[in-house]
């Protein structure tokens, strides 16, 4: 009979992601069987006169455990609800341009013939395509590639035995459920990853690894007599690493702090509204970064390939290199090199090495996010590398970098942003968030709101959101706490595009503080 | 795409490869084709295939999942293999339902061989009407055209098999004047293309455009709204996921009663609002299954796979039923229901222009955007007007006005409607849509102004 550990020392044998794209150890250039996959689509796409050609081949991998301690209906006693997955993925697409107009077609079948037969397909849909077009699609130059990269990691995640994971998470829910006002406790570890291969008319081939690593713990408080229910998350910072980065997030501490936070935040007060000081921790402030200045500084939406759905931007193209986002310590960087980002990795999908580049300096816009289609139409000459594909079967576009802002001076810490705050509210993680379509007007939930009055932080009060303009919230900016203080966040779903995809991010701040911004008080 | 006779032989054929005394498994086959405008040029357009398969192992209790999207014999195999040994680690699952016996599920085909079988060339002419209407008007089209067809099945060890198939389409179009100071908006989802026109798209969004022109700004605050039938859909549709007997039951959801238990059987709505899940209406794409859990196959809690029902969820302005997945009903002794999708919002025979012309000041709105929830408990939605917001004075339209953000439950919405039109099927930016009526409601939420054009 197989045990528990049995099956872990045989499960890294049969992972799923190993059968394609293993490689020596310490290789570092791509696999040789998927080159000559990769060049079955080149051949075929300038046999069919394609101007460019471009192939992914990739193989993803998902893993994701959970435990929810919920009471039984009827009884009262704690039920532990697990729930186990590890599943994957494996495709190709194929990009080319024929005619001056683009192409796509995609697969599961990972053959020659296939592969052959759907980049005649992606030339077909291009020909249509070029009946309508009237400007001829325009790639800015790259060097040719051929290397191998992964993601920075001591511990494949998908190595480490699934009994530690487990025996992890269900501590960590159990510490949560000690509290007895708690009415609910959770706690999930997932992981992911991207083997993904590129192969590209310019002569490159890249083959990548990207991993990432998440995990959360909840807990939920309810009140019967009102009808009410308030809940607390404890979201460790979301990393590409491996298994290394899981002890990093101390999730058993943490779901001792967030049982008494829940049960603080269900009784707290509501918010007074009013014009209000906020102290925006990155746990909050990421999301705020990534809606107002991530989205409005890619240029796909500036120039209206947008518009129809996820919208445009107030930041106009004339407005590059001279308008005013922000105070002058607001300094906002593109980055697809950050270490541990979630957008962090070695090329785009255009073939495009990771670079870091400015958005905006001392409070003025500077640069736009930009492929290698885009880069000409604002007289740049490079791409700036901001081109992804979610999936094997979707189209690659132009998607977000990791985009962050600078800390302020070493000397400046917490304390400093709250001494002088004399009505205000610091907000810790991510609630409802609500932007308009060209990113001027926003509404910011949290998850916890602590009150501060006279200089020092008071107790917690609930029910709080904010709205303020893009330029009016940023212009407010008047402190940012030194480097030391400096964490990044994210998010695995932002989405774009038709059809919609999704792009992992990450965002980095210090704590900052913005002066009499517009609090709200929500249901 | 799989027939059923394939898609019969592949189940049988993961199954035949479980050990364990419960395997349920899903499969599901994709094509689809789309086109992508923008600045009236077309932008990005492909063709793709997808397939993957679900499966799901149980013993005692113990669960394990994956999917694969590789279905030789060893892929499917080793995927078996490995629901069952993550099953072996996983602890037992407390709500874990019994597997479902066979069950007959309903004939629901509603799937068009024209949908399925059209591409570019069927397409780019409703493009060309959008961007040539556009150009001659002098304005900027984006837009997206997409076409699919599926086909699903789901079987277990039991002996249960289901096979569905279903086509959808969708066209939407964004005009907007070439200084970015005016936008419009269309679009028309249906199950068979030919329904939809692109002639017709382009004339209600280069309308839209033309006349939502140096909008007037208004102070925020409480109005009267005439929502188009896209608006009501793009808050009604989330009301859908509040519906669950056991957030009601835990109180957690506006249908928990202070003290404990639930608003069942209330009327807190007027008596024209029914809202209902209908998947055989013929405007809709649906599976034969449905019911009982939340996916249509179900997994670590809840069950899932019950054949496809009609269900009113508030009949008459009565709250008449909550959503019990199979294991809250089972607790709570109480037959599991369909779940909250597929929603049709009732309405009326009055005309959009009919409502419009019976108010004295108030607000028409196109649409909302980038809804968030703020309280789940409540429903309170935040969002954003987009693509044409209008005044109403004395029964007529006569100005634009600068777009709003709101702070809004749908449930004090509907609360607080008082006239219906005629429902159509709409999609909005967010979310599948519905089947809703224009609306006119009283006392609608606007908390800012949003400079978004």
């Amino acid at each position: 009979m197989l045990t528990r550990r049995t099956f872990l020392q045989s499960s890294a044998a049969t992972a799923l992601a190993t059968r394609l794209f293993a490689a020596p150890e310490g290789s570092t250039k791509p696999n040789p069987e998927l080159e000559n996959l990769g060049a079955v689509a080149l051949r075929e796409a300038k046999k069919l006169k394609a101007s460019y050609a471009d192939v992914r081949i990739i193989r993803y991998r998902q893993q994701f455990l959970t435990v929810r301690l919920n009471p039984e209906r009827g009884t009262g006693k704690t039920l532990e609800v697990p729930a186990v997955s590890d599943g994957g993925s494996f495709g190709f697409g194929v990009r080319v341009i024929v005619g001056g107009a683009w192409g796509f077609a995609a697969s599961p079948l990972v053959t020659k013939e296939e592969i052959a037969r759907m980049t005649a397909e992606a030339v077909a849909v291009a020909r249509a395509n070029a009946a309508l077009m009237t400007k001829p699609v325009e790639l800015a130059p790259v060097p040719a590639y051929r290397e191998r990269w992964q993601t920075p990691h001591e511990r494949d995640p998908f190595a480490v035995p699934l009994e530690e994971k487990l025996d992890l998470i269900r501590s960590a829910a159990a510490e949560v459920k000690k509290e007895k006002g708690v009415f609910a406790a959770g706690c999930n570890l997932s992981f992911r990853s991207e083997d993904k291969y590129f192969a590209s008319s310019v002569g490159s081939s890249i083959q990548q690894l990207n991993l990432q690593t998440y995990g959360q713990v909840n807990a939920t408080a309810t009140d019967f007599k009102r009808a009410l229910s308030k809940s607390r998350r404890y979201q460790p910072q979301q990393v590409t690493a491996g298994y290394e980065y899981v002890p990093l997030m101390n999730l058993v501490e943490n779901a001792q702090r967030i049982r008494e936070e829940v049960i603080e935040h269900l009784n707290a007060p509501p918010v007074t509204p009013g014009k209000k000081d906020l102290v925006l921790v990155p746990s909050h402030l990421w999301l705020t970064i990534h809606e107002s200045i991530g989205h409005s500084t890619e240029l796909d939406r500036a120039l209206g390939y947008e518009a129809n759905f996820a919208g445009t931007s107030f930041l106009t193209t004339e407005k590059m290199g001279s308008y005013r986002v922000g105070s002058d310590i607001m300094n906002i960087w593109g980055d697809r090199t950050t270490e541990r980002g979630l957008a962090t990795t070695g090329f785009d999908d255009d073939g495009v090495k990771a670079s870091k580049f400015p958005i905006i300096e001392k409070g003025i816009f500077k640069h736009y996010q930009t492929t290698r289609d885009q880069a000409h139409l604002i007289g740049e000459r490079e791409s700036r590398g901001c081109c992804y594909a979610d999936n094997w079967s979707s189209v690659p576009f132009q998607r977000m970098p990791n985009v962050w802002l600078e800390p302020g001076k070493s000397e400046t810490n917490l304390d400093d942003l709250i001494s002088s705050v004399d009505d205000g509210i610091l907000i810790d993680g991510d609630g409802s968030f609500s932007i308009d379509q060209q990113r001027y007007n926003f509404q910011f939930g949290g998850d916890a709101f602590w009150e501060i009055k006279h200089g020092k932080k008071q107790g917690m009060v609930s029910r709080v959101a904010y709205q303020s303009r893009t330029i009016d919230f940023w212009q407010a900016c008047d402190l940012i706490a030194g480097p030391s203080y400096w964490q990044q966040w994210g998010a695995p779903n932002d989405g774009k595009g038709e059809p919609e995809q999704i792009n992992s991010v990450s965002h980095g701040c210090s704590p900052a503080r913005f002066r009499q911004v517009n609090v709200i008080q929500t249901d | 795409m799989l027939t059923r006779e394939q898609a019969k032989k592949l189940t049988d054929k993961a199954l035949s490869f479980s050990t364990f005394p419960e395997c349920e498994v899903s499969v599901n086959s994709s094509e689809s084709a789309f086109i992508r405008f923008a600045v009236n040029d077309v932008t990005t357009s492909g063709f793709t295939v997808e397939q993957s398969m679900s499966i799901t192992s149980i013993r005692d209790g113990k669960t394990g999942s994956t999917r694969v999207d590789e279905f030789d014999d060893d892929s499917l195999r080793d995927a078996v293999k490995r629901t069952e040994r993550l099953a072996l680690i996983s602890p037992a699952n407390p709500e874990r339902v019994p597997p479902l016996e066979p069950q007959k599920y309903p004939e629901i085909e509603n799937y068009a061989a024209s949908t399925a079988g059209a591409r570019n060339q069927a397409m780019i002419p409703h493009i060309h009407a959008i961007i040539d209407g556009a150009r001659t008007n002098s304005l900027v089209a984006a837009g997206f055209f997409e076409r699919s067809a599926e086909t699903a099945a789901i079987a277990n060890k039991q002996g249960n098999f289901g096979y569905g198939r279903t086509t959808d389409a969708n066209l939407s179009a964004t005009v907007r004047d070439s200084a970015g100071s005016s936008s419009g908006w269309a679009s028309r989802p249906a199950v068979q293309i030919e329904a939809i026109d692109g002639g017709a798209v382009a004339k209600t969004a280069i309308d839209k455009c033309l006349r939502w022109k140096e909008p007037k700004r208004l102070d925020p605050g409480k109005y009267a709204v005439v929502l188009e039938p896209t608006a009501t859909g793009d808050l009604v549709q989330l009301m859908g996921f509040s519906m669950q007997a056991r957030a009601a039951e835990e109180g957690r959801s506006f249908l928990s009663k202070k003290g404990g238990g639930t608003l069942v059987g209330e009327k807190l709505f007027p008596e024209f609002i029914t809202l209902r899940t209908d998947p055989f209406n013929p405007l809709y794409s649906a599976l034969p299954w449905g019911g009982g859990g939340f996916g249509f196959r179900g997994g670590g809690g809840g069950g899932g796979g019950l054949p496809a029902e009609r269900m009113s969820w508030i009949e008459n302005g009565v709250v008449k039923n909550l959503f019990y997945d199979r294991y809250w009903a089972a607790k709570a002794g109480k037959p599991a229901t369909a779940f909250p999708t597929r929603l049709v919002l009732d309405g009326g025979d009055k005309s959009l222009a009919d409502l419009i012309a019976s108010v004295d000041r108030g607000l028409l709105v196109t649409r909302f955007w980038y809804i968030r929830v703020v309280n789940q408990q409540t429903v309170q939605l935040t969002g954003l007007t987009r693509d044409g917001v209008f005044l109403i004075e004395q029964g007529k339209v006569t100005s634009p006005v600068v777009n709003f953000r709101f702070n809004q439950s749908p449930v004090e919405m509907l609360k607080n409607t008082i006239a219906a039109g005629r429902p159509i099927r709409v999609r909005g930016g967010e979310g599948q849509g519905m089947i809703a009526p224009p609306l006119l409601v009283k006392d609608f939420s606007f908390t800012s102004v949003s400079d978004a054009v």
